[in-house]
């Protein structure tokens, strides 16, 4: 055999070697995987990291979290490629459940979007309603001496992520159309994670919107200079769920066994157990002197502190009930 | 305001101390890519040998395709294999997507291009004789191929470098097929992008100070080892030792 | 007499041109053949066939007697070697292209150091082992080939104009070398060449090559003596040239070969002749010299080729004559394209052939 023909083989062997290594070792020696695909406003504060290293002390399963945003968390869901998916969009997640790609939400976590901009807040919105600050926000671009887009006031996330689902219904909500107002000049969508987003504002001295959690690890590290402008109020509320994914995704049919729920129904346990529940509260305290998170799971089911239960309820239920029976499957425990 | 200079500590801290999470990140990258350039080298020299050695139809179509592939801009590539490896594409079944595996075949393939292209250039450059030449010292085919490329040697080298650089600082494969999953996929470059996202600015730049400093070090190692190869060549080879001639 | 090796009725055709024609060569065992023939004649194709590096498109050849076939060449090739026109060598140091041969036929490692240093010491290389080939001279480079060649006691060692770029000494050392190698090793040599002095010299038989096919052959007394008869073919030799010969009246002959240039040799010759001059054996100047050398004569300098430590240069004095000096002398006399210049000989250094 010449030589080349020599080589080929072996590079034929060689990378059967490498991918069969890889499957064997990841389905049959290694732990169990959990995949969990979130949004990068959980994921960047650190919270998760802090979640898996407790769950795996304790649970033989090694937990891989994919953070990008809350539409490739749907995208992977819809592709087999996640167990359980954790995001902030509830009309989102509506349409996810009802198409049977995803069973048993759980409302886990909530807080408070803020929308932060320069220090002396040249479109005057501190204090103000988000529909208020938003219509200041954009009657200040629309009369910026600098009309040829080279000066923005506001970036958008821009990314189909909770955020900028968020976003986009307060536009609505303030009583625009969000297609027009993105096309303005003064308005910049950067197509990013949080971090990015927040930085870019930071730079071009434009508000933005923002989870607060992001914005706080941000504002401390002190890579920016923006500041919090509006206080809680319903429309900013933040709400957090987790879903397992659907073992019917057409994905997991032709496949054997790729979505791991056994250990995805698992997880959603132990997110809501109490001691999970107070961690995610005393999450960021030290540092940030303040939580980052409030935990959903205690106040639903006390029904205060009002008007907060009320608010979650309006936002992130559907048909009355944070996981209508229909997409449940199994776990009675957690609905109880 | 970021900090440039604290950035730098910082990054020195972190190397001096054996930080455990950076080093995993180092390893991680240089072992990915490594592994990734042994594979491109293995498919890839025997189709360079084929273009410059050989005659056949489509040729320069065949080599005009190879070139073309080299600047593929990483993310493409990434997306590309991701639509493949997911658990609802075509190769799911392997269960390859988000390890490290994907990671290593991911970048084999985007280097592969390079690698062929520059070693079959440094193959055609060598004198056209040196074939026959061996074939009358009594080399079969197989024999007088492998002095062809021992004549290439410098080029293969360059070639392997080459590749290994643009494995080691590519982004869009790793991220995209790889999940940069912190522990188990998440290698220098990924491991930069999630940092900035995230605001920790300082270990940012103390990671790319770093990648920056094996892109260096790599290139300055194997230049040297070149040298070394030629002094040890003579001296193993001579009957009794004997200074090498400048 | 064992044949060695055997062409029978071989062509060789290229894309656009027949090279040999039905060519029947039979190589004795023991001898040294030489192929005598212009450039282009089919010289170096024979040989490159003779080393199994190029397939011959009709015809049979045969190797110690067994037919070669595409299944044994490779085999084959182990049982010749041959030292090309253009001097290649490997990369690397003089003791591994040396070595090279002996590797690939798994010699014993601890024999090989011995083996090589006697192929040094041959062609007169004594202590090159770890110099690296390819910073050597031309000469000394040329003379790597031929040790790595002797090296492998080859049944058939074939020399493709071995001594075409040497300067005297290198080619006086190399033809030393290729008679004592057929002395005591009883290797059967073939070797192309166009120096008529070479061989008449060294072979036991000489072939004569035109245009693809063999027209002379045997020793090379009784072929010499046909070449006058066959002038045709040598018209394309350097400084070989035909012309009537009239006694000159001073016990000398003139020979008139074209374009008003006559040219005075010794002895007395009469009609058709054929003549050959050595290029080492001519004289270069910018003025006419005062000598004692009967044959002078002015011309232009038409092409100057560099061959490391000689430049050849051709001297249009009517007709080409190549003219052969060492590049000191060159750059001295500092020769240009188109300049004007004297050639002398004397009329003993012409060779009737």
């Amino acid at each position: 055999m010449q030589t080349w023909q020599k080589l080929l083989v072996v590079a034929v062997l060689a990378t059967a070697v490498v991918v069969a290594g890889t499957l064997v070792y990841f389905n049959y020696v290694a732990k169990r995987r959990l995949i969990i695909s979130t949004t990068t406003s959980l994921y960047d504060t650190g919270l998760l990291d802090e979640i898996e290293k407790q769950y795996e002390a304790t649970h033989p399963v090694d937990i891989n979290i994919i953070s990008a945003g809350t539409g490739i968390a749907i995208q992977h869901a819809q592709n087999g490629d996640a167990d359980v998916i954790l995001v902030h969009a509830p009309s989102q997640e509506k349409t996810f459940l009802e198409q049977g790609w995803g069973v048993n939400r759980k409302i886990i976590a909530y807080n408070f979007f803020t929308i932060v901009g320069p220090a002396n807040d040249p479109a005057q919105i501190a204090g103000k309603t988000s529909s208020e600050a938003l219509t200041d926000i954009l009657t200040y671009g629309r009369n910026l001496a600098d009309q040829s887009g080279s000066t923005k006031i506001w970036v958008s996330r821009g990314d189909n992520s909770g955020t900028h689902t968020k976003e986009q219904s307060l536009w609505k909500a303030a009583g625009y159309n969000y297609t027009e107002v993105s096309k303005e000049p003064w308005y910049a969508s950067v197509g990013s994670g949080m971090g990015d987003t927040l930085n870019v504002a930071n730079q071009k001295n434009a508000y933005t919107l923002s989870d607060i959690g992001t914005f706080l690890k941000f504002d401390k590290e002190g890579t920016i200079s923006s500041v919090a402008l509006l206080t809680e109020e319903k429309s900013l509320l933040n709400v957090y769920s987790v879903m397992a994914v659907n073992q019917t995704v057409p994905a997991n049919q032709t496949l054997h066994d790729q979505i791991n729920y056994v250990d995805a129904m698992e997880f959603i346990k132990y997110l809501v157990s109490p001691a999970t529940q107070q961690f995610i509260e005393d999450f960021g305290k030290a540092d940030y002197g303040q939580s980052l998170f409030v935990g959903a799971v205690q106040p639903l089911k006390n029904n205060a502190p009002q008007p907060i239960v009320q608010w979650i309820e309006d936002a992130a239920y559907f048909s009355g009930s944070e996981c209508p029976s229909q997409y449940r499957n199994g776990y009675p425990e957690l609905y109880s | 305001m970021v900090d440039i200079i604290g950035g730098i500590l910082k990054a020195l801290q972190l190397i001096v101390t054996g930080d455990p999470t950076l080093y995993g990140i180092v390893y991680r990258s240089l072992l990915f890519s490594g592994v990734a350039i042994v594979l491109a080298a293995l498919w890839g020299t025997p189709i360079a040998m084929l273009l410059s050695l050989r005659e056949f139809r489509g040729k320069s179509l065949v080599k005009a395709f190879f070139n073309s592939l080299i600047g593929i801009p990483t993310v493409v590539l990434g997306l590309v294999l991701y639509l493949i490896l997911s658990n609802g594409g075509p190769l799911g079944f392997l269960g390859l997507l988000y390890t490290p595996g994907a990671i290593i075949l991911g970048e084999a393939i985007l280097v592969t291009p390079i690698l062929v292209s520059i070693t079959y250039s440094a193959i055609e450059a060598v004198d056209p004789e040196i074939m026959n030449l061996a074939k009358t010292l009594g080399a079969n085919e197989s024999q007088a191929s492998i002095a062809v490329l021992k004549e290439a040697i410098n080029g293969v080298i360059l070639s392997n470098i080459a590749s290994f650089n643009r494995a080691v600082a590519e982004l869009g494969v790793a991220l995209l097929v790889g999940g940069n999953i912190a522990g188990l996929t998440d290698v220098l470059t990924t491991a930069i992008s999630r940092y900035t996202a995230r605001g920790e600015l300082d270990l940012a730049i103390a990671l790319g100070i770093i990648l920056m400093v094996i892109v260096f070090l790599i290139n300055a190692i194997v230049i040297m080892a070149r040298k070394a190869r030629w002094l040890l060549t003579i001296w193993r080879r001579s009957p009794s030792w004997i200074e090498p001639s400048p | 007499m064992a044949i060695t090796a055997e062409l029978k009725n071989v062509t060789k055709r290229y894309a656009d041109k027949t090279v040999l024609e039905n060519l029947n060569l039979q190589i004795q065992d023991g001898e040294i053949l030489a192929l005598l023939g212009p450039n282009g004649s089919g010289k170096t194709t024979i040989l490159k066939i003779l080393a199994l590096i190029e397939n011959p498109t009709g015809g049979e050849l045969k190797i110690m007697g067994e037919t070669v076939t595409a299944k044994n060449a490779e085999k084959m090739r182990l049982l010749t070697s041959l030292v090309f026109q253009k001097t290649t060598v490997f990369t690397t140091s003089v003791y591994n292209n040396v070595a090279y041969g002996l590797k690939i036929r798994k010699f014993p490692r601890e024999l090989l150091d011995s083996e090589v240093k006697k192929a040094l010491k041959l062609v007169k290389l004594d202590g090159f082992e770890n110099r690296p080939a390819r910073k050597l001279s031309g000469g000394e480079q040329q003379r790597v080939a031929i040790a790595r060649a002797l090296v492998l006691k080859t049944k058939l060692l074939l020399l493709d104009e071995p001594t075409a770029n040497l300067d005297p000494s290198n080619a006086a050392v190399l033809e030393e070398v290729i008679a004592t190698v057929n002395r005591e090793l009883r290797t059967t040599i073939v070797m192309a060449t166009h120096n008529m002095f070479q061989a008449k010299v060294l072979p036991n038989r000489i072939a004569l090559i035109n245009e693809g096919r063999i027209t002379e052959i045997g020793a090379p007394p009784e072929v010499f003596s046909k070449l006058s008869k066959s002038l045709v073919s040598f018209a394309a030799m350097d400084n070989t040239y035909k012309g009537k010969a009239h006694a000159s009246g001073e016990g000398t002959t003139i020979v008139e070969v074209g374009n008003g240039v006559q040219v005075e040799i010794t002895g007395q010759h009469e009609g058709d002749v054929s003549i050959f001059v050595n290029p080492q054996d001519i004289i270069v100047s910018r003025s006419t010299v005062e000598s004692s050398a009967r044959n002078v004569f002015k011309g232009i300098v038409t092409e100057i080729a560099d061959l490391g430590s000689l430049v050849r240069l051709r001297i249009d004095i009517g007709r080409l004559f190549t003219v052969q000096i060492t590049k000191r002398s060159f750059d001295k006399m500092g020769f240009n394209l188109g300049a004007e210049v004297f050639i002398a000989f004397k009329a003993s250094s012409v060779l009737v052939v």
